[in-house]
């Protein structure tokens, strides 16, 4: 049963304390559930009145979703796209089916932060039953990419709890692929939190490619606190519920972030992205690009806010959105924001919402391509540009047949009137 | 309980013994409740029928929260330590002649090379049969007569024309849109009304400032402006003259019908009193503006902002009509304290219509300048287009610059275009400027008007030279 919608955020609450109580007890994690929980039980839910929830509702979350998923069946064969994989199922870490790279140490533990006092992600706080913390060694550069499997999966309606943290150590370099995995009605609730510290560099990726029936709600909190540099390549399948919470904070002068991201929402699915980057010093540079596709009944929601503080002088910040609504039916949201507070910078935003040129189908079409297939050509040329750029090719070789998937499956894609 | 009905008997026959004097006085205590409304339809002679519409908004007003989503931070309004009605300042109490003006107002005034005899209207100083105005009143209205234009203040023409009235008023900002509209439904008292009738180009540009000294519009002024089908009109609002004006709050309604083949172009000028430099004692501005636009219709929004301590204001076009047109050009400029949050909704409901807005926010001092806007293509909008360039400039560390763009997409034949960039002053420009001599404020204010050119175009030609001349003014002592 679905929670009502204006009792949904109270209920979902005072169900998520108790659930919070219930949660195992006396481990290492035991005093961030302890204040998690606290915060929790003053923060307000959000409803549709809630700005930042003005186009996501939580309707697809029923009272089910409250119950603590049990271990979940793995996936045979496992998506193996580098040479050291750890393992997450349901929120708790594999042993059995995770290596490390030299050079980088797990704990199994996470802290509190300020940055962190969302609702969601403080019912991931307060609810948690595993967390991992890794840790890069101070001028080690580990070779090669570190791929993070997230899984949850759960034949009855439940939730996860996923907590990673990540520290570079000053010098280090690392090649992080954060992939979720999952299926069933299984709402994955998590959190990840990365911060990098002088001269650190990292290339992290976001493949989220859970099956359409699960649920997923997320917090990325990058915290750049040394002169450092993150490429973060985001890439999004749809699902019932798709909520991306992703937070930078450029702290030390001479941090450089870019943000990359294509997302495609297909059939009933639901995508929200909440971007905030914050220049919080001087001379940091940000740049952002997504891409959106919409299409059947899909929803795409983009968010992108550029926050620049009192004296930040010499911010160099840019955002692009750019999206393609592909048949009726289908909706796209988008609002750039900039909050600026200082003279001496330079930003710009641009966002548009279109769809495919009648003359580049009419040009395939003559030339004997399917209107389909000519669609489908069309819609993965839009978003190539950030394909192509990804700097790791065996991520580049899985994310190409799963994105050709993802745009062959629109319905509108194989229609042959115009 | 019963106790408690008749303590309510009581208060309630108390007041209706003081209703009658209040009818006899010109000023009300303040206040705000169901007798005030009556008391300011009484006065004005309204129908029933329109009493009955300011109480039913009083009504929903009363259950409406003050909205808080804008970008703005100022002390909460006390409704009820408001008088709502007053009659105009008697001639006694105002100045006697020019030297008793603030010598401040009347260099600005210099500046702007405004006649002497405007001057004294603009300063409010008592002038009786006011110089020439009074000729070129009567012969604009000839001429407006001679067209079948219909031009006169809203009271008048709930007397003389309520059916038009009754049809148009609210329909485009219903009495319960928002809390700002809902207030000036319930306790409006002046403003003014357009009706063109078919198939006529107005033959000149009407201007409030025609009608400035007929009476004192107040603070809840109420807009009413209809063009039948395929007629033209040209509307100016406000002067760039800076105004006194003794009441902080302003809730002005403007509401535009564009009926199909009609085209409506809304100039606005608004440089009401900011404050001083910490902001005490400006202006309020909370304007509902907007217009609906049938099929073939055109309205186009243009706006000059450099006045109020808070501005509210986005004027928006519901593009309800196919192939209906919407423009929206806007100059904000903020200094001191001043607190800016407008922009403009742009709602594509027909099919092929098309939108465009251009928005070019200036902030200096520690001013905060925001363009908030919605660009909304509904399911039925094939074809729909919109472009929207907003564009920020920062004169000093410690003014803020925002922009807050929603797009809402639903339809796939639909395009919107967003593009907005934020920057200081060019020290390049600069530079080139100051190397052929020019001094540095001369500078600034000529790339300051390169900056807003695109939305000066669009002014009539004598409001686009003041705009200038406003600009150049107001970024006085803002630069450095």
């Amino acid at each position: 049963m679905s929670l009502p919608s204006k009792q949904q955020g109270l209920e979902l609450k005072t169900l998520a304390v108790e659930n919070a109580r219930r949660s195992e007890a006396g481990d290492a994690l035991t005093p961030l559930r302890g204040d998690s929980l606290n915060a929790l039980e003053a923060a307000v839910f959000p409803d549709r009145k809630t700005e930042q929830w003005k186009y996501t509702s939580l309707h697809p979350l029923t009272d089910g979703h409250l119950r603590t998923a049990a271990d979940g069946a793995l996936p045979e064969p496992l998506p193996n796209l580098a040479a050291h994989r750890l393992v997450m199922s349901n929120g708790r870490l594999q042993e059995n089916l995770s290596q490390l790279p030299e050079g980088v140490t797990l704990h199994r533990r996470a802290g509190q932060r300020d940055e962190l006092l969302t609702p969601f992600a403080l019912y991931n706080g307060a609810a948690l039953t595993d967390a991992i913390t890794l840790e890069v060694a101070a001028n080690t550069e580990v070779s090669a990419p570190l791929h993070l499997l997230l899984h949850a999966a759960s034949d009855t309606p439940a939730h996860c709890q996923t907590r990673v943290e990540v520290l570079l150590n000053p010098g280090s370099k690392l090649t992080l692929i954060e992939h979720y995995i999952g299926q069933g009605p299984v709402l994955n609730n998590a959190v990840t939190v990365i911060e990098a510290r002088d001269n650190a560099s990292l290339t992290h990726y976001r493949l989220q490619s859970e099956r359409e029936d699960t649920l997923h709600i997320s917090t990325l909190l990058f915290r750049q606190t040394g002169v450092s540099r993150i490429d973060s390549y985001q890439l999004m399948g749809g699902n019932r519920l798709r909520r991306n919470d992703v937070r930078a904070l450029l702290e030390k002068s001479g941090a450089e972030l870019n943000m990359q991201g294509v997302f495609v929402a297909r059939g009933q699915s639901h995508i929200d992205n909440q971007l905030c980057v914050e220049h919080r010093v001087p001379h940091c540079t940000s740049n952002q690009v997504f891409k959106g596709l919409a299409g059947e009944k899909g929803k795409a929601i983009l968010n992108g806010r550029i926050h620049i503080h009192e004296g930040a002088m010499g911010t160099l910040a840019e955002l692009s959105n750019k999206n393609l609504l592909l048949s009726p039916g289908a909706e796209i949201y988008t609002k750039p924001e900039l909050e600026i507070y200082n003279d001496d910078v330079k930003c710009a935003h641009g966002a548009t919402v279109g769809q495919l040129d009648a003359a580049q189908q009419f040009y395939l079409q003559s030339r004997g391509i399917a209107l389909a297939e000519a669609k489908r050509m069309l819609s993965l040329g839009f978003v190539n540009e950030l394909i192509l750029a990804l700097p790791d090719e065996s991520v580049a070789r899985w994310v190409q047949p799963w994105l050709a998937g993802e745009l062959s499956q629109y319905p509108g894609a194989n229609e042959e009137a115009a | 309980m019963s106790s408690q009905a008749e303590l309510d008997k009581v208060i309630r026959s108390e007041y209706e013994a003081g209703f009658t004097t209040l009818v006899e006085s010109d000023t009300l205590p303040p206040g705000l409740s169901e007798d005030v409304i009556r008391f300011i339809s009484a006065k004005k002679g309204e129908p029933e029928w329109l009493l009955e519409w300011r109480l039913e908004a009083y009504r929903k007003w009363r259950e409406m929260p003050e909205p808080e989503w804008a970008h703005l931070h100022y002390p909460k309004v006390d409704y009820d330590a408001i008088s709502y009605y007053s009659a105009p300042k008697s001639m006694e109490d105002r100045p006697k002649s020019l030297d008793e003006v603030d010598p401040e107002l009347l260099d600005t005034y210099k500046k702007l090379g405004i006649p002497l005899h405007e001057q004294e209207m603009l300063a409010g100083v008592a002038v009786d049969a006011v110089f020439d105005s009074v000729s070129i009143g009567t012969t604009f209205k000839e001429k407006l007569a001679e067209a079948g234009v219909i031009f006169c203040s809203i009271s008048e023409a709930v007397q003389e024309h309520p059916e038009l009235v009754r049809k148009y008023l609210g329909s485009v900002v219903p009495k319960s849109d928002n809390f700002f509209a809902g207030l000036n439904s319930a306790v409006f008292t002046d403003g003014s009304f357009v009706y063109i009738p078919k198939g006529v180009r107005c033959p000149m540009e009407l201007s409030t400032y025609f009608r400035i000294n007929e009476a004192n519009t107040g603070q809840f002024e109420r807009t009413l402006i209809v063009a039948d089908e395929g007629s033209y009109v040209s509307y100016l609002e406000g002067c760039t003259a800076p105004q006194r004006d003794e009441n902080q709050l302003h809730a002005a309604v403007v509401e535009l019908v564009a009926l199909p083949g009609a085209e409506i172009k809304y100039s606005t000028v608004q440089n009401w009193y900011p404050g001083d430099e910490n902001g005490k004692g400006g202006i309020y501005n909370f304007v509902t503006k907007r217009g609906v636009a049938h099929d073939n219709a055109k309205i186009s929004w243009t706006q000059v902002e450099t006045g109020s301590a808070i501005t509210w204001k986005y004027p928006s076009v519901v593009l309800r009509g196919d192939n209906s047109v919407g423009e929206f050009y806007s100059v904000a400029l903020t200094r001191h304290a001043q607190q800016a949050d407008t922009g403009t909704k742009m709602i594509h409901l027909g099919k092929n219509t098309r939108s465009t807005i251009v928005s070019k926010g200036i902030s200096a001092g520690k001013s905060s300048n925001a363009y908030r806007g919605l660009v909304r293509m509904g399911p039925r909008a094939e074809n729909a287009r919109n472009f929207t360039q907003c564009d920020s400039l920062l004169l000093g560390d410690r003014c803020g610059a925002h922009t807050f763009p929603y797009i809402e997409s639903k339809h796939p034949s639909a395009t919107v275009e967003h593009e907005a960039t934020t920057s200081k002053v060019s020290d390049d420009q600069l530079f080139l400027c100051r190397q052929r001599g020019i001094d540095p404020e001369k500078a600034i204010s000529m790339i300051v008007n390169g900056f807003c050119k695109e939305v000066f175009k669009e002014l009539p030609m004598e409001f686009a030279v003041e705009a200038g001349k406003l600009l150049e003014v107001s970024l006085e002592g803002a630069v450095g």
